[in-house]
């Protein structure tokens, strides 16, 4: 319908890209050392953080993000204290002359294409889906960071730690449920299914009618006659009425019927190598064979 | 009562007839549910003190949320027939005119800097604080008896200015949660109530119903003119004291638990006015009724509506609440 033709408002914005690419003098080639690795490592996306803490020299990296500082959010707050934060926008990160960016899939679109325009070295990832995508993930990310090695040795930690969990064969799969801030739980299809099976437990939200990421009501949820209630907790240390339904007197009362187990939210935000903390967690949470005979 | 008109004493059967409406919306309330819920089954397991699940659900889910309707319903629907007589202004409501936005602000403040966390009664009580600002910058913005557009247009201040410190409120809050609740505060919503909160709003509520019913006599003295009122015995600057004092207690009890809910107060007194014989006095009684009958209804609404998440009451009430607005000021504009 539209045919492209160079209007005013196109120069400008070519202007304005120019501008910021020379203000963060992206056009000079970035330069790597001598073993070609990057040295100056920039992630506008925490789960990216978490992996380039895991896997790069410290001094190699000039900036993660500010939520990766909070330990209450973040599994590597420590590791990440005292480097310089950005807050995933594009200027901020073109500051610290990046001779690598990476970014999630959760990282504003609009961000992402401006930093290609400028010819930023942006390199983008996705969210796995199954532990073994998380384990190809830390792979991707150690080359990309020069360090194929310690990727290596990541991926056979988690490989290492998974077949340590063993289950009673005889137990049936505990029923669980999730409960999220504001109600939500996870549905099934999803990575925290396979999380729950590997500690032994069925998602039941897979037998109720609702999509992958839904609210439940609570009375529903206390209806389901579950063995585990999950609760995605420790997020935040503010008040929010998002969390005050985890703190409902229901869940409390519910408690004394089935296993709740508190899960902190920061071992399952992303998917990284602490959702094998996760798993450890569940299982050494539900281990004591302490679920109810079931009423019948 | 003999020279009474004949409406006004069908008074008692009429408060009769909607205190038994109220009552059987709140029981349908306990009945309406997101599953079936065998409640008679459940109200044998409480009577017998067996914790099974759905006595467990009936309690601590369907009774808060059915009780906080009813009575935050009342509060509504009877600050707004008070206001309305004090300010002697169809219009006046705590909604239209930013008391409930005072108190979700009060309310808002108290909660999410953590102030609630540390001693419970400060959320009702941030709320009656917002409440009662709210009413108070009204008093001085509009004045009473101020003619409908200087209320409107101070109440549509106070509203938007309470509605921004909201959400600035929210955004200044660490929680990334917080941002993204504002709706609760500006729209309302009954979903997942708790019993401690019932027991945290009700008492301030009550102390607020029990000064605005003794108000009565003055409010139906006060339609014969200020002078008049006077000359009869009231102390009308008592008189506006109690008002502004009680409707703050039942709002911002109210609005502290369920966020604010709008156009409750503003249609149920025009409902009700022409069956008490337009006596503000009788008026009070029979739109906290009334309003919690709305209410209820409201909320038995958004959960058997198949949309979800659930809608928030204020929408369901704004959808009822505004045609109803325009009528009334079409009809308010034929008068003029």
């Amino acid at each position: 319908m539209t045919t492209r033709t160079p209007s005013g408002l196109a120069l400008l914005r070519l202007g304005l890209l120019a501008l910021i690419a020379a203000l963060a003098g992206a056009g000079a080639a970035p330069a790597a050392d001598a073993a070609g690795k990057p040295r100056r490592i920039v992630s506008i996306n925490m789960c990216m953080d978490e992996l380039v803490l895991r896997l790069a020299d410290r001094d190699a990296i000039a900036s993660v993000t500010w939520l990766s500082q909070d330990p209450l959010n973040a599994n590597m707050a420590d590791a990440a204290r005292g480097l310089p934060v950005n807050h995933g926008l594009a200027e901020e990160a073109l500051s610290y002359h990046p001779d690598l960016l990476l970014a999630g899939p959760f990282t504003e679109r609009s961000t992402v294409a401006l930093l290609k325009e400028v010819g930023a070295p942006v390199v983008e990832f996705s969210v796995p889906e199954t532990l073994d995508g998380v384990r190809r993930q830390i792979r991707e990310v150690a080359a990309v960071l020069g360090e194929p090695e310690r990727g290596e040795a990541l991926a056979a930690e988690i490989d290492r730690r998974l077949a340590r969990i063993s289950l009673d064969p005889s137990r049936p799969p505990l029923r669980a449920i999730i409960l999220r801030p504001n109600g939500f739980t996870v549905g099934p299809g999803s990575l925290v299914d396979e999380i729950l099976r590997r500690a032994g437990m069925t998602n039941l939200a897979a037998e109720l009618d609702i999509g992958a990421y839904q609210q439940i009501p609570l009375e529903r949820l206390a209806l389901l006659d579950a063995d585990a209630l999950i609760l995605d907790s420790e997020g935040f240390a503010a008040p929010s009425l998002a969390g005050e339904a985890l703190s409902h007197p229901i869940v409390a009362a519910l408690g004394r019927r089935l296993k709740v187990v508190a899960l902190p939210s920061r071992l399952w935000t992303c998917a990284g190598p602490a959702l094998v903390d996760a798993v450890e967690r569940l299982v050494e949470a539900t281990a004591e064979g302490k679920t109810r005979e079931r009423r019948n | 009562m003999s020279g009474a008109p004949a409406r006004a004493e069908a008074y008692w059967p009429l408060a009769a007839a909607l205190g038994g409406l109220a009552l059987a919306a709140t029981f349908g309330s306990l009945l309406v549910g997101y599953v079936r819920l065998d409640v008679l089954a459940a109200l044998g397991d409480i009577a017998h003190g067996r914790p099974s699940l759905p006595a467990l659900v009936l309690v601590q889910l369907r009774l808060p949320r059915a009780a906080l309707g009813c009575a935050v319903g009342f509060s509504l629907g009877l600050t707004g027939a008070a206001m309305q007589g004090l300010l002697r202004n169809p219009l006046a409501d705590p909604g239209v005119v930013g008391v409930s936005g005072g108190a979700a602000l009060g309310a808002v403040v108290v909660f999410y800097s953590g102030l609630a966390g540390a001693f419970s009664l400060a959320l009702p009580l941030g709320g009656v604080a917002g409440a009662l600002l709210a009413a108070l910058a009204l008093y001085v913005l509009a004045g009473l008896g101020a003619g409908t557009m200087t209320l409107i247009l101070a109440g549509v201040t106070i509203n938007s200015f309470a509605g921004a410190l909201t959400a600035l409120a929210l955004n200044l809050s660490p929680n990334p949660y917080a941002a993204y609740e504002i709706m609760f505060w500006l729209m309302g919503s009954l979903a997942d109530r708790s019993l401690p909160q019932l027991w945290l709003a009700l008492p301030l509520m009550l102390v607020g119903w029990g000064l605005l019913l003794s108000s009565a006599p003055a409010l139906d003295a006060l339609t014969l003119g200020e002078d008049t009122a006077m000359s009869l015995g009231f102390d009308l600057k008592r008189l506006r004291l109690t008002l502004v004092a009680g409707s703050a207690l039942a709002v911002g009890g109210a609005v502290a638990v369920t966020g604010a809910i709008g156009f409750v107060g503003l249609v149920v007194p025009h409902l009700l006015r022409p069956l008490v014989g337009h006596r503000p006095g009788r008026l009070l009684l029979v739109s906290g009724l009334g309003g919690a009958i709305a209410l209820l209804v409201a909320d038995i609404a958004v959960r058997l509506l198949p949309i979800h998440p659930e809608l928030k009451l204020g929408v369901v009430t704004a959808l009822i609440g505004a045609p109803f607005l325009v009528l009334l000021i079409d009809r308010l504009r034929r008068e003029a």
